[in-house]
């Protein structure tokens, strides 16, 4: 490779890595912040899951006169009964409670007589937290009850209490512990990929931006050195600490592993050293895209501050991928392997799903994003070549 | 020797500079003495080729730095009006990433950055960083690393802006010395004093053309003034005087 070009790279290099503040915001942050999130995430969810699960149910009832068999039946259970009065609506609406049951003042006398026996369920479904698991569970001894004693009326008159069932589902969920974890991690690719926009940001505002603030750009221009020499240069610098972060934040998800809840969740996850390496070759190329990219935008930045306000901005773009696939389930097709991001996250489920990922979507994704980042970065070297470039202030 | 031939340059309907002729020659001080706006950035700047001339030719010892800017740009060595440094490396690596730039190998960068420490006198801040530098101390960086290369030709816009007593006399005696060694030299500036002491040439800029030419007592004896100053204005407001 020309000269000039490694020694423009080594200079960035060197000049960024002694600032503290760009190592720490860039790898430093972009490495940690996705983990321990995820960390953070998995644990909360995990943890809320199992209390409101595992927990002794608390009821809180109104009118537990009406209906004592019931009530008896509940604390069998080992549900826990307490008497509640007042308004029950208001309650639930206040937050003061989770869940509360109402039994009315009729119960007794539809229920002796054999017709169906109100008991009134009161909720919030779109509260936050886990009231769904509360209120399931409430429903689910509630059934129970009135199987039991529903089963016992027809024994009594001599009917056999199959005869209700007249068709039974049998379970047969094919998802394994792998695709468990794909989707609990689902936000991986993200923050692997947020990571190396974060990872080459700094050096990309420093280079182009920062060389206008400290008035150096005219001297630099004045080297005998092709201009698309010299930004190719600083793409290479602002790529490598890209790739950098994005290893960075590999090795620290491997080291974040163990802090995961994924025994308590029932998935199984192994990150060996071959997925490692599967990862940095998809997510790779993607890095001469992030720094075109943020190197175009800082080009036309006046300042510093201004590159880093529209610069940032472009961190939400690979969340854009990320989020429509968690909510919207994707039959995967060749062409969206071609797409950068798109590419990634859709590869990276599939090797965290435990499947096999054909060489020719591997390809794809590498070569996908090898090309818009190239052609990115001809246009960066071609915006870099106007002569208006030194005056834009 | 840098010759410009009728060089002009508009930005937009703004004309900066027109149809401007003149020679910087082998061995002499060339001073550009213009007030600020006068057009002698702009001439700079095309003689280094980070502007194109719209008409003309500009050629630094036979080269067109239109058709061949990286060869041009060898021959020269300039200071710009904007002199920024990098200031988390040392003045040292400041003055090698430039040198590197024009494809030195190392040693020679350093036996030519330890002359230019010395003609500078900048001896006491080389290793340091260039953070927190004075102005003083920035500028003979700047210098240092703009003639790394030791260039034939070497151009200098407002070379003394903001420098103390001290600091403009250790620039002047380093120009002295340049000349001495058959150097072409060509600064600008609109500082009076500055362009009396150091210059063999005055071009006289005003509103992107060179309104006169000549050796101080020249200009002096031309407008019948008996200082640099009152010829200046003399020529600048065609003789009416007013400032």
């Amino acid at each position: 490779m020309n000269k000039q070009i490694l020694t423009v790279m080594f200079k960035e290099i060197k000049d960024n890595i002694r600032d503290k503040k760009t190592v720490m915001s860039s790898i430093f942050m972009g490495a940690i912040f996705g983990p321990v999130l995820l960390v953070v995430m998995m644990n909360a969810v995990s943890g809320m899951m199992k209390d409101k699960s595992e927990k002794q149910l608390e009821l809180h009832v109104d009118g537990m006169n009406n209906a004592k068999s019931f009530i008896t039946f509940v604390q069998s259970q080992g549900a826990k009964v307490v008497e509640f009065s007042g308004n029950a609506k208001k309650a639930i609406l206040n937050k003061d409670k989770e869940a509360i049951l109402v039994i009315p003042s009729d119960f007794p006398k539809k229920f002796e007589s054999g017709l169906p026996a109100v008991i009134q369920l009161y909720y919030d479904a779109t509260a936050k937290g886990a009231t769904n698991i509360t209120q399931e569970r409430i429903k689910a001894l509630i059934k129970g009850y009135s199987r039991t004693i529903g089963m016992t009326r027809l024994q009594l008159r001599g009917i056999s209490p199959s005869l209700l069932q007249a068709v039974t589902i049998e379970d047969h969920d094919v998802s394994t512990a792998e695709s468990k974890g794909a989707k609990a991690l689902a936000f991986l690719p993200y923050f692997l990929i947020m990571g190396l926009f974060m990872g080459s940001m700094y050096l990309a505002i420093d280079t182009m931006a920062g060389e206008k603030e400290r008035n150096s750009l005219e001297s630099l221009l004045l080297n005998p050195i092709k201009r698309s020499h010299l930004l190719t240069g600083k793409l290479l610098a602002t790529i490598s600490f890209g790739i950098v972060t994005m290893f960075a934040t590999l090795l620290t998800f491997k080291f974040a592993l163990p802090f995961m809840p994924f025994e308590s969740m029932g998935i199984s996850f192994t990150f060996g050293v071959k997925n490692i390496v599967l990862f940095a070759i998809l997510l790779a190329p993607l890095s001469i895209m992030a720094a075109s990219l943020q190197t175009i935008i800082a080009t036309f930045s006046k300042s510093f501050k201004e590159a880093q306000t529209y610069v940032s901005l472009l961190i939400f773009i690979p969340m854009i991928p990320s989020l429509i696939l968690m909510m919207v389930p994707v039959k995967e097709k060749l062409w969206m392997m071609f797409v950068p991001i798109l590419g990634q996250n859709l590869a990276i489920n599939q090797i965290l799903r435990g499947e096999p990922v054909s060489m020719v979507w591997f390809i794809a994704v590498a070569v996908g994003s090898l090309i818009v980042g190239v052609l990115l970065a001809l246009l960066a070297i071609k915006l870099y070549n106007r002569e208006s470039l030194l005056f834009s202030d | 020797m840098i010759e410009v031939k009728t060089v002009s340059k508009s930005f937009g309907d703004v004309k900066a500079v027109k149809e401007i002729t003149f020679t910087a020659p082998d061995s002499q001080v060339t001073a550009l003495l213009g007030a600020n706006g006068a057009g002698k950035t702009t001439t700079l700047r095309m003689i280094y080729a980070l502007i194109t001339p719209q008409t003309g030719e500009i050629l630094i010892d036979g080269i067109n730095p239109k058709e061949e800017p990286e060869k041009a740009r060898k021959l020269l060595g300039v200071l710009p009006d904007t002199r920024g440094l990098y200031k988390r490396l040392t003045a040292r690596e400041n003055i090698e990433y430039f040198g590197k730039l024009h494809g030195m190998n190392d040693a020679d960068i350093r036996s030519r950055t330890d002359s230019l420490v010395e003609d500078l006198r900048m001896q006491e801040f080389i290793d340091r960083k260039t953070d927190g530098f004075s102005q003083g101390q920035r500028v003979k960086v700047a210098i240092a690393r703009a003639l790394v290369h030791d260039p034939q030709n070497i151009i200098l816009d407002e070379p003394t802006n903001g420098l103390d007593v001290m600091s403009t006399r250790g620039v002047r005696r380093f120009l002295n010395k340049e000349k001495q060694r058959g150097k072409c030299i060509l600064f600008s500036s609109h500082v009076m004093q500055e362009v009396a002491a150091v210059s063999d040439e005055i071009l006289i800029v005003n509103d992107g053309t060179i309104t006169a030419k000549g050796t101080q007592l020249e200009l002096q004896q031309q407008t019948g003034k008996d200082n640099l100053e009152d010829a200046f204005v003399y020529i600048v407001t065609n003789g009416e005087g007013h400032e």
